[in-house]
C-alpha cells in the first residue's frame, strides 16, 4: 500500500481575475523507500502541489478539492493542531533555501536539540548527543564546535546539511524536498543528493518527495517522475521508461531542450512560446498552442488520463484507443 | 598561428575585505584574490567557456576583460592593445567592439524605457549612422533576436525573462561587436527557453563571426556551446583543454570530480559520484601550495607546500597540477591520507 495518496488535489491562487487554480485536479502515490521527482518549469504548479499537502499555503491561496491520505489519515481534512504535529514527527520538509527553515537569531546546536525534545520527548543531554550524532550523519565536521554556531556562520551547502539533519531527527515516514539543491554549487549537489538517498531511504525507508527543475538530477536519483504542466500532471512513470520513452509531447520537448555534447552546435530542440500564465491557460489540453502534434479536438476537450503500460500515466489524445 | 582577439597576461584582482579602517591605513587588510594571476589567449571567432563554482572568480574575469572592474596586476590584450591603460576615448571604442550580456536582464534593462530605446541607446550614444536610420535599426535588431516591433513598445516588465534576454542581446549586437562576454546568460532561464536562447547565440556567432567568452557552472551547456574550456577554481585557471579533450580525458583531479558531479539526464548511467569532501576553501583565506590539495584525493606532500603552474600535458592541453608536472624543489611524495 502507498504510504502517500493524493487525489484530485486542486488549489487555487486569489488573481486579480478571481480564484484561479494553480493546481488542477493532481492524483499522484508514493510509497516506502521511494523518490518520486515532481518536475516541471517555472509557474507549473509543482511547488504548491507539494505545499498543499502539508496545508502549508499563504492566505492568497486555498485547496479547492481533493484528498491527501497519509495512513488512514485525510491530510487535506485534519486540524491545524493535529497537522502541526504531524509534520514534526512523520513529515519533513527542506527548502531551496536552507535559511527559510532555521532561525537566524538561535545557535543551530539548540534547533535541532529543540526539535527531538519536542517530537522525540527527550531530556537535553540525551537531546544532545542526538544533534551530534544527527550532525555525524549529514557529514558536518567539528560537529561539538559547530552545535553553538549561528546559522549565519555556515555555507549554503553546510546550512542544507543542517536544515536536513532537523528534516531527518524525527524519523520521518516522508520527506518533501522543494529544489533542495538549486542554489548550490554543483559538487555540492552531489553531496547533499547522496545524503537523502542514503539517510532518507537507504536507512529509514522513508518516502521522499522530490520537487525540482533538473531533468539530471531527477535521472539520478529518483526512482519514479511526475511531469507538472500549467498546474496539472502529464505524465507518470518510472524514471527509466520516460527518459527512454517519453509519452507526452512536453516530456519529449523537455528531454530534448536539454543541451549535450551529442547534438550539434545551434540545433537544440526548442518549444515555441511560453509557458501560460495562471489567468491565460488555454481550454483544453493547456500544451496544445504548444504542441507539434496538435488536433482540434486538443483545443476544447481535457485529455484523458490513460495507462498504456503498468506504472505508466499519460493525459494526451495520442495515447487513446483512437489516437 | 594568428595573434589571438583577446590575451589575458597574469591578470589579478585582489579585493580588500573586512578589517578596520586602521587596518587599512596600516596596509593589514587582508585581501580576498578573486581573480590570481590568469593568463589566457581567445582566438577570433571561437566561444571560449569559463567554468566554475561559486568564488571561483569566473565572473570577476569576465568584468575585467570588459573593464569593468581595474585589474589589481596583468594584462588585458585586446587586438594587441591593452585595454588597462586605455584611456576614455580608446575605452569608447574598445567598448564598440566588445560588449557584455548577464544573467539577469531584468537587472541589467531600465525598467522605465521602452524596449526599442533600449535597443537603440547603443546606436545614440555613439552617434552610429545617420539619425534617420536607426528606427529601422532598432527593428531589425529586434526582429534579428526573434522579437516584433509590438514588443518594442513594451516595457521590460511586461516582457517574461527569455524576452528580456533577447533585449539584452539585441542590445549588445547594436554595434557590430566582434567580441561577446556572456556572464550566464542562460542560468535563470527554464530549460525550454534556454534552448531558445543558446540556438539564437549560435545562429548569430554563424552570422556575425562573433567571438564568444561565455561564463557559467553549467557544463552541459560547455559540452554543446564551448569550443574550449577553462577551469576556475579559488582565482586561477587549473585546467585548459579543447572541448572535447576536456571531457574525455579531464587531467586535473578537480575537473574530475566537477565532470563527475554532473546530473546526467540518463538513468541508465547513474554515476557513482567521486566527489571532493568538504567545501572550497574561503578565498579570503586560501590553503598554500595547490589551494585544491585539501580536497584532493591525489594530494601528495608537495601540493600543500607549492603551487603548480599551468602547463601544457598535451598541444593545447595545459593543468596545473604535480601529477602531470615535476614539482621543482624534490621527487614526488608517497600518497598523503586525508
Amino acid at each position: 500500500m502507498s504510504l502517500l495518496d493524493v487525489r484530485g488535489l486542486t488549489t487555487e491562487f486569489r488573481t486579480e481575475q478571481g480564484w484561479r487554480p494553480a493546481v488542477s485536479d493532481v492524483s499522484f502515490t508514493l510509497d516506502p523507500g521511494e523518490i518520486l521527482g515532481l518536475v516541471g518549469e517555472s509557474g507549473c504548479g509543482k511547488s504548491t502541489a507539494a505545499y498543499s499537502v502539508m496545508k502549508l499555503l499563504g492566505a492568497n491561496a486555498r485547496i479547492a478539492a481533493g484528498e491527501a491520505w497519509l495512513g488512514g489519515e485525510n491530510l487535506l481534512a485534519m486540524d491545524d493542531n493535529a497537522l502541526r504535529k504531524l509534520r514534526g514527527d512523520r513529515l519533513s520538509m527542506i527548502f531551496q533555501d536552507p535559511a527559510t527553515a532555521l532561525d537566524p537569531a538561535i545557535t543551530v546546536g539548540e534547533q535541532v536539540m529543540e526539535t527531538v525534545r519536542e517530537h522525540l520527548g527527550l531530556d537535553r543531554r540525551a537531546a544532545r548527543a542526538r544533534a551530534l550524532e544527527l550532525f555525524r550523519q549529514v557529514g558536518i565536521s567539528d560537529p561539538e564546535r559547530r552545535l553553538s554556531a549561528y546559522p549565519h556562520q555556515f555555507s549554503g551547502g553546510m546550512a542544507q546539511r543542517i536544515a536536513l539533519a532537523i528534516a531527518i531527527s524525527c524519523n520521518p515516514e516522508m520527506l518533501i524536498a522543494d529544489e533542495p539543491t538549486t542554489a548550490l554549487d554543483v559538487t555540492i549537489q552531489a553531496q547533499i543528493l547522496r545524503l537523502i538517498k542514503t539517510l532518507l531511504v537507504t536507512e529509514r525507508r522513508s518516502a521522499v518527495l522530490l520537487i525540482t527543475h533538473d531533468l539530471g538530477v531527477v535521472a539520478q536519483i529518483c526512482d519514479r517522475v511526475a511531469v507538472m504542466y500549467a498546474g496539472r500532471i502529464v505524465e507518470v512513470g518510472d524514471v527509466r521508461s520516460v527518459f527512454a520513452d517519453p509519452l507526452h509531447p512536453y516530456t519529449r520537448a523537455l528531454l530534448d531542450a536539454l543541451p549535450t555534447h551529442e547534438v550539434a552546435r545551434g540545433a537544440l530542440a526548442t518549444i515555441e512560446g511560453r509557458v501560460p500564465g495562471l489567468t491565460d491557460r488555454p481550454s483544453g489540453c493547456s500544451f496544445h498552442p504548444r504542441c507539434p502534434h496538435a488536433r482540434p479536438v486538443c483545443a476544447t476537450e481535457l485529455p484523458p488520463r490513460v495507462r498504456p503500460s503498468p506504472g505508466r500515466e499519460v493525459s494526451c489524445v495520442l495515447h487513446t484507443a483512437d489516437g | 598561428m594568428a595573434e589571438p582577439l583577446l590575451r589575458l597576461d597574469r591578470l589579478a584582482k585582489h579585493f580588500p575585505v573586512g578589517g578596520s579602517w586602521i587596518d587599512a591605513l596600516t596596509g593589514k587588510r587582508s585581501h580576498v584574490k578573486a581573480v590570481d594571476g590568469v593568463s589566457l589567449d581567445v582566438r577570433q571567432g571561437e566561444t571560449l567557456a569559463i567554468v566554475g563554482e561559486s568564488g571561483s572568480g569566473k565572473s570577476t574575469l569576465g568584468r575585467l576583460v570588459m573593464r569593468l572592474l581595474t585589474p589589481s596586476g596583468g594584462q588585458v590584450l585586446y587586438k594587441g592593445r591593452n585595454v588597462v591603460a586605455m584611456n576614455r576615448a580608446e575605452l569608447r571604442q574598445f567598448r564598440r567592439q566588445a560588449q557584455i550580456i548577464f544573467q539577469d536582464p531584468f537587472s541589467s534593462l531600465n525598467p522605465r524605457m521602452r524596449i526599442a530605446d533600449i535597443v537603440r541607446e547603443p546606436l545614440d550614444v555613439y552617434q552610429d549612422g545617420a539619425r534617420a536610420d536607426r528606427p529601422g535599426r532598432t527593428e531589425a535588431l529586434l526582429e534579428r533576436v526573434g522579437l516584433t516591433a509590438a514588443h518594442g513598445r513594451a516595457y521590460p516588465s511586461e516582457l517574461s525573462g527569455g524576452q528580456r534576454q533577447r533585449v539584452g542581446i539585441a542590445a549588445a549586437l547594436a554595434l557590430s561587436p566582434e567580441l561577446i562576454v556572456a556572464d550566464e546568460p542562460t542560468s535563470a532561464l527554464d530549460v525550454s527557453v534556454q534552448a531558445q536562447t543558446l540556438n539564437l547565440l549560435a545562429d548569430l556567432q554563424a552570422s556575425y563571426h562573433l567571438t564568444f567568452v561565455f561564463i557559467t557552472h553549467d557544463l552541459g551547456i560547455v559540452h554543446h556551446f564551448a569550443d574550449r574550456v577553462a577551469v576556475m577554481y579559488l582565482g586561477r585557471i587549473v585546467e585548459e583543454a579543447p572541448t572535447e579533450t576536456l571531457f574525455r580525458e579531464p587531467k586535473h583531479p578537480y575537473t574530475r570530480s566537477l565532470l563527475s558531479a554532473i546530473p546526467q539526464p540518463d538513468p541508465t548511467k547513474r554515476v557513482d559520484w567521486q566527489l571532493p569532501e568538504g567545501e572550497p576553501p574561503s578565498p579570503v583565506d586560501p590553503p598554500a601550495g595547490c589551494s585544491f590539495h585539501p580536497r584532493c584525493p591525489h594530494a601528495m606532500d608537495v601540493c600543500a607546500r607549492q603551487a603548480p603552474t599551468l602547463a601544457p600535458v598535451e598541444p593545447g592541453h595545459r593543468a596545473a597540477c604535480f601529477l602531470h608536472q615535476p614539482a621543482a624543489d624534490s621527487a614526488p611524495q608517497t600518497g598523503m591520507q586525508s
